[in-house]
This record gives structure tokens, sequence and C-alpha cells, in this order.
């Protein structure tokens, strides 16, 4: 985005308050949704709880196709769409919340690092571990994330993305390293986690900012999540003052609110709440690769892809 | 004692040690901790290595990547980070990561992508240092490895064009030097009076981008006005590295290689020269050819 269109966008944003009925989109809890996903997710519903921000969440099969980044989660205010804690975060402090206010000049620079060394870490690492660990894409990913297309879809849709995600890795030099590696890694970051933490409720004591919901986001994820192998839970709960973290912000902000905001609930919930029953009939009906990106769209108004005519097309002919 | 260590890794110019993030990298935590390590610029002589560097040998073991080498040192007990506490550790873990999340891919660009610096600094710098059929196709694979990674980490949608994305990581990388700057204040070093790993990474990323002369500039100009960094970075190299300069490089070689580099930056403009009047006389032609086309039904 220039800089002229995020100017732009900020002044927008500011000018109208919060509304009632703002929506968080994600993928599907129960069946499709990944870790890294999820902990994303997790990370700016904990954000915005903090903020005191009311939001829905919603769950759609095609979330990651609807968010103009491409990445979930994305939040729908007004008539605008925002995805990603970082442009969340901005977008929010535009309308005049911001938790990372109080904070002074070096602790706002030392806020940023921790935040880039989560990105850079666990968010990797996740990466990692549901794309390039062969028994858990096969177990795991495959089958979730291609699990709202019929067959051959689910398929190439799960090859295109492992492609993608392993040419990142290769870039940053992650590809040659072995699980244990990686896992030694997440160690090393969970021990600077918790060092930095201390004994204090948050990072920066007393007050939550969104380096507590990004770690929340991801360790609360990481503990409640059932991979094939707990290795990867086993090296966080080494850390008593994280697990206890997660646990405080999770009876803070999550416990007795709404039932779609829930972090419990995402870990518990079975139904799939809001998803589109119809979705996969609709494949059926006009399944061909062409067509996929076609259907993939279900809010033309934010999609910026390509195929964006020829929904208006598929409208037309209904 | 411990077995003697050599590291290769890419030699200096502009009054740096390196010109190589990693490698200075290395090379200022070797400093900082007292290892005895003997430096082997890389030349173009086929018997030094050219991938991965900088490498580290001792004995029989052979380390790359600034991270491993660093924790080999410390297991030799080359340690600068006895004295910080547990959470400087992590501070120090946390700052690597903003360096290289935010910093590395404008450093990459502004060496290896921005066409302008890549054809008239960085490439006739390092095709010099690397052996003839080689040095044709190293610096281009260099080049194209570090547009991959920038592309594979910062592109994607929202940002479609290379214009867009390089606005944006410029916008990060400069943002970044803020944060550090806020962070040094005016401390001699990142964590009191003693250097520590943190301080040799991001000096290894901050004296390229501060002392190398490119045409394209947009970065350096935005180091040179966070002064305290400036000043970080000077006084390094005078305490650290000041010995090393003048007993490594001869001037005479010094001159020779000004020379040749300035004779290959010569050829490199000549050659985009030949390129851009072929591309105009190219254009000529379509265009007299069109002119001709429209004018065929007009004069019937």
């Amino acid at each position: 985005m220039s800089l002229v269109a995020e100017a732009f966008m900020n002044q927008l944003a500011a000018a109208e308050p919060w509304p009632e009925n703002a929506a968080l989109y994600q993928q599907l809890k129960e069946d499709q949704i990944l870790l890294s996903d999820n902990a994303a997710s997790l990370a700016v519903q904990a954000f915005l709880q903090m903020c005191n921000l009311p939001v829905r969440v919603v769950c759609r099969a095609n979330a990651e196709y609807m968010s103009p980044s491409g990445k979930v989660p994305f939040i729908h205010v007004g008539n605008q769409v925002v995805s990603e804690l970082g442009p969340i975060v901005q977008f929010v402090k535009a309308k005049g919340h911001s938790l990372s206010d109080g904070l002074d000049e070096v602790q706002k620079a030392e806020m940023k690092a921790y935040m880039e060394l989560v990105n850079n870490m666990l968010l990797t690492a996740e990466l990692y571990l549901q794309w390039c660990d062969d028994v858990t894409v096969e177990e795991i990913t495959h089958p979730r994330y291609g699990s709202p297309y019929p067959w051959p879809l689910n398929r190439i849709l799960s090859y295109q993305k492992q492609w993608e995600i392993r040419r990142k890795m290769k870039a940053i030099g992650w590809a040659g390293k072995s699980l244990e590696q990686v896992l030694e890694d997440v160690d090393q970051c969970c021990q600077a986690l918790s060092q930095r933490l201390g004994t204090q409720p948050y990072f920066f004591n007393k007050q939550p900012t969104e380096l507590d919901a990004l770690v929340f986001g991801h360790l609360f994820t990481i503990l409640t999540t059932q991979l094939i192998t707990d290795e990867l839970s086993e090296k966080v709960k080494n850390y008593g003052n994280l697990t206890a973290f997660c646990r405080r912000i999770e009876q803070q902000y999550f416990e007795g609110h709404d039932k779609d905001g829930s972090a419990a609930a995402s870990a518990r919930s079975a139904k799939r709440s809001e998803s589109d029953p119809d979705l996969n009939k609709i494949w059926s009906q006009i399944f061909t690769p062409e067509c996929f990106c076609l259907a993939a769209c279900q809010m033309p108004s934010s999609c910026k892809c390509v195929t964006h005519l020829g929904v208006q097309l598929v409208e037309l002919m209904r | 004692m411990a077995a003697p260590m050599e590291l290769s890794c890419w030699g200096g110019d502009w009054g740096l040690p390196s010109l190589h993030p990693e490698s200075l990298t290395v090379m200022a935590y070797a400093k900082f901790s007292g290892a005895p390590l003997t430096v082997n610029t890389i030349n173009n002589s086929w018997s030094t290595p050219k991938a991965d560097v900088p490498v580290l040998i001792s004995e029989d073991t052979v380390i790359s990547q600034p991270a491993k080498i660093l924790n080999f040192l410390r297991k030799q007990r080359y340690n600068a980070d006895y004295e910080l506490s547990a959470k400087q550790g992590a501070d120090t873990l946390a700052y690597i990561a903003l360096l290289e999340e935010k910093l590395l891919p404008a450093l990459l660009h502004t060496f290896w992508v921005e066409a302008e610096n890549y054809c008239s600094v960085t490439k006739p710098w390092f095709a010099s240092r690397i052996p003839f059929p080689l040095s044709l196709y190293l610096p281009g694979k260099m080049s194209r490895e570090a547009l991959n990674r920038i592309l594979l980490t910062r592109g994607g949608p929202p940002l479609y064009s290379l214009t867009e994305v390089e606005a944006q990581i410029y916008r990060d990388a400069k943002e970044c030097l803020n944060l550090l700057s806020k962070r040094l204040g005016t401390s001699q070093f990142f964590f009191g009076n003693t250097p520590t790993t943190l301080d040799a990474f991001v000096f290894g990323f901050l004296a390229p981008v501060y002392k190398v002369c490119f045409p394209r500039v947009q970065l350096q100009e935005h180091l040179k006005q966070l002064t305290n960094l400036c000043r970080f970075c000077d006084d390094i190299l005078t305490c650290y590295f000041k010995l090393t300069i003048t007993g490594h490089s001869p001037s005479g070689q010094d001159t020779a290689d000004a020379n040749l580099q300035k004779l290959t930056q010569l050829v490199n403009k000549e050659s985009n020269l030949i390129e851009k009047i072929r591309l105009s006389l190219f254009l000529c032609r379509w265009m007299t050819t069109f002119v001709r086309v429209l004018s065929t039904p007009l004069g019937r």
C-alpha cells in the first residue's frame, strides 16, 4: 500500500467510531484452521479484547482467499477490511485505541524487537512444523488444509501452499534445518520470553500491550493444539511463568465473554459455526479448476483478485 | 590451548575490515571476545571457499553461519557476554531478530538489487575477488538470491509491484534504525561499556550501510542523521580494527585494487550505455515502421 493510500485510510478510520458489528474472519475452527493461522487469529482476538473492542468471530472455509493480504485473520470494520496483527494495531490506533502509548521510546523499541523475535522464531517454527515435517504434513496439514474442497482440488491447493512455504523456508535458510534444530530454536525463544517476562503479570508490568497479545496467541495455541508428538508444547511447558501467563490472559480476557470470541471455545467448539453449509454443494455444481477462484470469492467488495469480475459474472448468471 | 582457528571471509574496502555483514559480525565478535582468529580474506584464487561465507575452520571442524560460529567461539570460552544478565541475553536475541526482519531486507536490496549500486559497486567488487569463469556467475546468483529472499519474505498481496515492496522495506529499515538509535541512547555500547554479541551484530549490519559509497544511498542518508549510531560504528572501527586495517592491506595493493575497480566500473557503465543506445536504436526503428504503417492508408 502506498503512503498516500495508507494516510488516507488512517484518516478515514479515525473519522468513525468502532462499530458494534465488527467481524473477525478466520478459517473453520474444528476441521480446517492450522496452528500458525490459529495463533495469528487468537493474537488479534486477544489484542482487540485488551483494547475492549467487541468483535464477532466468523468462520469461513475460504477466509484465506477473502483476506486482502492472503493471510488470516482479517477484520471487517464498517466498510474497511484490514488483515494481520501489525496493520490491525495501526488501524485501531488511528481510531484512538492504543495499548503501547504509555511506554517510553526504549520500551517501544524493546516491544517491537520482541514481537519480531516471536515472528522470526515461533511463527517460522510453526510454519516449518506444519509444512516441512513430512509426518505432520501427511497426517495433519494436508487433510485439514484441503478439508473444505473436494478431490483433486484439496490436493492441488495443499501442494501449492506447501510449495510456497518451502520456497520461503529455503530463502531464509531454514530448509536445511532438522526438526531438532527447529525445536531448539523454539526453546531458545521461549527461554528469552520467559526471562523477559520474569515474575511480572505482563511484559511491560501492569498493562498488557500488543506484545502480550502476540505471545499469548502463539503460546496458547501451541499449548492447546494436539499434534503428532507433544515435543513442541513440551518446550513451552518447561517455562512455568509462560504457562501461567497464558492462563492469566485466558481467564481475564476470554472467560465469561461472548462464546464466539472465546479462546477456550476455539479449542472446544465442535460446530462449524457460521460456515457455509452449502459451500460443498456449490463446489460440486460448478467445479472446474478455473471456477475454483470464482467461487472462493464470497466478498467481492473486499477482494482484489483478478477473478473479481468472474464473481460478478457468476452472480449475474444466477 | 585450543586449536588454531581460521576464518575465511570477504575482505574490506572503504575503511571497513569486511564489506559483508555476516563476515563483519563474526570478525567484530572475535575482536570483542579476544578470540585469536586468523582471518583469510577471499581472493580470486581457487583455494578459498566461495559459498556459505564466513566459514570458520578449526582442525577438522568446518562451521558456517554467524550464529553457529559465535556459538562455537563461546564453547571455546571466548565469550563476550559473560557480564550480561539473563534478561539482557533475551534482549540480545530479540534485537537480532529485529535486525534480521527489518533491516536485512533493505540492506540486501541496497547491495544486490538496486540496479545502479549493483552494477557500479557490488558486482565489480565481488567479481574481482572471484576467479574468472566463476566471477561471471556468482555475483548474479547472489543478486538473484537476495531478490528472491526479499520477494518471498516481503512480497505478496497487497504489495504487488517491486516498487511497493521497496518502499515498504526501506520504511521498515528506517524505523528499525530509529529504534536502535533510541535503544543505544548516549551509552557507548548496547549494554554499557563493554561490547557484546548484540554490538557485533548491529555493527555488522550498520557499518556497510554507513561506509560503502554507493550511488544510491537512501539508507545511508538516514543513518547519517542518527549521530549516536554513526559514533558507535566509528568507535568500534577505531578501537577494535585500527591495527588490522593498516596491517592487512599495504597501500600499493590498495591503489591497484582501486584502479581495477574504477576500470571495471567504467566498463560496466559503458556496457550500460551500449545497452541503452541499442534500445533507443531499436525504438527508433520500431517507430519508423509504425509511422510507415500508419501513413500507408493515409497515402491511398
